[in-house]
């Protein structure tokens, strides 16, 4: 053991200490740093593998194939700005396409990075702390992503800019009762608070990479990245009481943000969509997928960074019982909107549900039933919720189970409306699913580049987290 | 201060936050009030030692911005949909309020965190590239593994020979000058 810890002795036993620091959360027994973890041994660790001179083989096999992916995205949006979306299978009835379902599918896992950063922050779990920057990074590139989708889906999409409520030579204002406006309004509220929320989480950071910089770039970039922290006293005090407060405003808003994406279904007059139950099925949906997204991104990280010491078993298991959590919560809502038609004495409804589980595309409805209501039952048993495949198959499984959740709701809903004279097909051409890969191409992108540059663990907060655990 | 080449003050390093807190307790005692420490983690006990301000500036800084935001996004909405632009849908009213707390909520939090972020900057005197700490030997390490505790030359109580020898009496090393 560290005789640095050792001698902390004093501090642990002050009880207003413990108080602070003791979360309530069970463990199963498992430790949530392993021992031989250091102050030297973790600022060295990481910021090693951020001030590689070269990065290893994995990284570039990945960046170039998400580069690739995104060029597909930027050919096909050229192909969309010369064209128009006529290009995509979208038509009357079935306006809102792929296009839609993914930006509803990258916003919901963009918000499993704040839910994990900000919401257990709040709770004081011991868990979050290593995995926070891994979720937040996440966060802010699937916004990205989810971000282009609506922009794109937009007929003429050069005139996005009419969104915002500027005073204009045409006189006019946004609709600002439309829950599309909300929409937009919420997105670009929640992106740049997640980047203030970022930074400041990060800066600490910063300032100890720029320390360890050993070339003049490095040290003049990281430098004026780190503002000139200093980890003095009277920095530490107004950092900590910020964070709290970000983390605390960050909860509600990302509640708020998949609501609201709930709320642009639910405002719409369509069978399927126009339920009361939206906004908070919308956000089971961001708990279950943005966290299997984290999953799926934390165990390759945590092999090729060998982060086994500080993302324990104790992670994964913590993770996995959320991952559960967030299914039984989804499938509530999945047995709510079948009781909706049959309670209710809409025949439409009826109509349009029945088509829903037995129809065109009810192969693509039962994929979501199994994917995210019977395979996380799985995570049930304690030994699956430490097993990396089984919990990356598991993350897998969700992420597209959301996917079809999406394209269901978007599509079904729509190629069955009131009169049977809007009724009709829609099949996805070449471009949309263009487009789909190459917005993961995007995502890819962006997560290579973080991984390049910035501290993959937030090493302040490990170093306090490390004071905390050590043995007594 | 104004000589680059006068002293800054004295600085310690301390293997273990244990040693900066007793070292800047005794300071504290012989009067000294220009002490601060820096450190790779927050350290409360150093809070209370050394006497940081509470950081109520970023509390009231974000309630400022939480208001503001809630009273302009309203105003703009209400203006827009009421005033300079009404649209009558049925006999619906024009200043539809309800409708409009969806975006009023998201843009209060926005702006809410943007007051906090500002506070806080402000606060802790950043971005501030140079400061004289920088200078001293293996400073580098503040941000990572040591605790430092520096003490003004500007202090009016300040004698080097004591404050070294108190810095030295619980376990700093090395001990440095810093000029600034």
């Amino acid at each position: 053991m560290d005789p640095a810890f050792r001698r902390d002795d004093e501090f642990r036993n002050d009880e207003r200490h413990v108080e602070m620091t003791v979360s309530a959360e069970h463990s199963d027994g498992l430790p949530v740093i392993l021992p031989g973890v250091t102050l030297t041994s973790l600022s060295s660790h990481i910021g090693d593998a951020v001030l590689r001179p070269k990065m290893p083989l994995w990284w570039w096999i990945g960046f170039l194939f998400s580069l690739a992916l995104l060029l597909v995205l930027v050919i096909a949006s050229t192909w969309l700005f010369v064209n128009g979306i006529g290009i995509w299978g979208v038509n009357i009835p079935v306006a809102w396409g792929l296009a839609i379902a993914e930006y509803v599918w990258w916003i919901a896992l963009a918000s499993g990075g704040t839910i994990v950063s900000a919401l257990f922050y709040l709770t004081r779990s011991p868990w979050r702390a290593a995995i926070s920057r891994i979720a937040e990074s996440m966060m802010l590139c699937a916004a990205a992503s989810a971000g282009i989708m609506p922009i794109l889906h937009l007929g003429r999409p050069g005139f996005f800019y009419w969104l915002f409520p500027y005073p204009n030579a045409m006189d006019i204002w946004p609709q600002f009762r439309s829950p599309l406006l909300w929409d937009f309004v919420c997105l670009l509220c929640y992106i740049l608070m997640s980047l203030m929320f970022y930074y400041a989480g990060l800066l600490p950071d910063l300032a100890t990479i720029r320390d360890q910089a050993r070339t003049r770039g490095r040290q003049i970039f990281y430098g004026i990245l780190a503002l000139g922290w200093r980890g003095s006293t009277r920095q530490w005090r107004p950092y900590k009481t910020v964070y709290l407060i970000m983390a605390a405003i960050m909860a509600p808003m990302v509640v708020s943000v998949h609501s609201v994406v709930g709320l642009d279904f639910a405002g719409g007059l369509t069978p399927g969509w126009h339920s009361t139950q939206f906004p908070p099925y919308f956000f089971f949906g961001a708990v279950i997928s943005g966290i299997a997204l984290v999953i799926l991104l934390t165990i390759p990280i945590r092999r090729a960074y060998a982060l086994q010491p500080i993302i324990t078993e104790y992670h994964l298991n913590a993770l996995g019982k959320i991952m559960l959590t967030g299914s039984l919560m989804i499938s509530f809502a999945y047995v709510w909107e079948a009781f909706g038609p049959f309670y209710g004495s809409e025949v439409a409804e009826r109509t349009m549900f029945t088509e829903r589980v037995f129809g065109l595309y009810a192969p693509i409805f039962w994929a979501t039933i199994v994917l995210n209501v019977a395979l996380p039952q799985l995570l049930w048993w304690p030994a699956v919720r430490v097993n990396e495949a089984l919990l990356a198959l598991i993350a897998v499984g969700i992420i597209i189970g959301m996917w079809c959740e999406r394209f269901v709701i978007v599509v079904t809903s729509l190629h069955r409306d009131y009169p049977p004279s809007e009724w009709g097909n829609y099949a996805p051409t070449l471009w949309d699913w263009a487009t789909f890969a190459g917005s993961i191409g995007l995502f890819l992108t962006l997560y290579f580049i973080v991984l390049r540059l910035v501290p993959i663990v937030p090493l302040a907060e490990l170093r306090e987290l490390l004071r905390d655990t050590a043995p007594r | 201060m104004s000589d680059p080449a006068a002293l800054y003050g004295i600085i310690g390093e301390f293997p273990t936050p244990v040693g900066a807190v007793a070292a800047a307790r005794q300071l504290r005692e012989i009067r000294l009030r220009l002490i601060d420490a820096y450190t790779p983690y927050p350290v409360e006990e150093l809070d209370e030692v050394l006497h940081t301000p509470p950081s109520l500036g970023v509390a009231l800084t974000t309630l400022a911005g939480a208001v503001f935001g809630a009273v302009s996004s309203t105003f703009v909405q209400y203006w827009a949909a009421a005033i300079d632009y009404p649209i009558n849908v049925g006999g619906r009213p024009y200043n539809s309020w309800p409708a409009f707390t969806v975006s009023s909520f998201e843009v209060t939090l926005l702006f809410a965190v943007i007051g906090a972020f500002l506070a806080f900057l402000a606060s802790s005197r950043l971005p501030l590239l140079f400061h004289p700490v920088f200078g001293a030997a293996d400073f580098a390490r503040a941000s990572q593994d040591r605790f430092f505790l520096a003490v003004e030359a500007a202090d009016p109580h300040f004698d080097a020979a004591t404050v070294r020898a108190i810095l030295e009496r619980h376990g700093a090393a090395p001990i440095d000058e810093v000029l600034g």
